[in-house]
């Protein structure tokens, strides 16, 4: 990672700029949302191997700073959704793109498909994913 | 309907309160099927959007907007070695890439 980070240093200009757009490390919040409200109804859960990828994620940031590659000038987090019609669209999704990264576990999906059926017509599922967006200047 | 990611676009809406792409020249790290990059595309005097996907390379250059003016190049590629030469790029954007 620092590798691929120092030859991105090296194709950008003098005092050229670099933004890391990424998900942060913590669990997605799954809720039922309709233009009235929204619930909460869990969470889905990260699996080791993405807690790791996150972490070095991080450690490399930490490591472009630390050799005076790039000096920070902003950043901030916001939240990300994800919106589907269904709780059955929502897992399906789930299952297929994001195996490896995380899982809904069943009790979850439960309580999902049994707030979703009491809820407004227009109820909809949404994952809310913690983002992180930050502004580097390259130095040197 | 299918799957709606970031409909009130606040992505973009948070990348544009962090670096103005006008008449700048982008490399984008690990563009997927170029979601984030036909968003801010039109404005750059160049982009050149990335990723080692195949597949997803394939999506991102059929779809694109009819809105967009601009050529925006995808190659399929690695960060490891980039093959540009040094000092190419105003801005590098590494989009859920890091």
């Amino acid at each position: 990672m620092v590798h691929a980070l120092n030859e991105i240093r090296r194709v950008l200009v003098p005092e050229g700029i670099l933004i890391d757009l990424r998900p942060i490390q913590g669990n997605r919040l799954i809720e039922v949302v309709s233009i009235r409200k929204s619930q909460e109804v869990g969470t889905l859960e990260d699996f080791d191997v993405r807690l790791a990828d996150l972490k070095a994620a991080n450690a490399a940031i930490e490591e472009i700073k630390n050799r005076g590659w790039f000096v920070m000038e902003k950043g901030a987090e916001f939240g990300l959704h994800y919106y589907w019609d269904t709780p059955s669209e929502m897992k399906e999704f789930m299952d297929t793109e994001w195996e490896n990264s995380r899982k809904l576990e069943d009790s979850v999906y439960q309580v999902a498909q049994s707030v979703w059926a009491a809820s407004d017509g227009d109820a909809r599922m949404r994952t809310r994913t913690r983002m992180l967006i930050t502004r580097w200047k390259k130095l040197g | 309907m299918s799957l709606q990611k970031d409909p009130e676009q606040t992505e973009i809406k948070y990348l544009n309160k962090h670096v103005n792409f006008k008449h700048k020249r982008v490399l984008e790290i690990g563009c997927g099927e170029g979601r984030l990059t036909w968003e801010y595309g039109d404005s750059a005097d160049l982009v050149v959007a990335f990723d080692p996907d195949f597949d997803s390379i394939r999506v991102a250059t059929v779809d694109r907007p009819t809105y967009v003016d601009k050529e925006i190049y995808f190659p399929c590629a690695s960060s490891t070695n980039l093959p540009f030469s040094k000092e190419t790029f105003d801005i590098a954007l590494l989009s859920w890439s890091l």
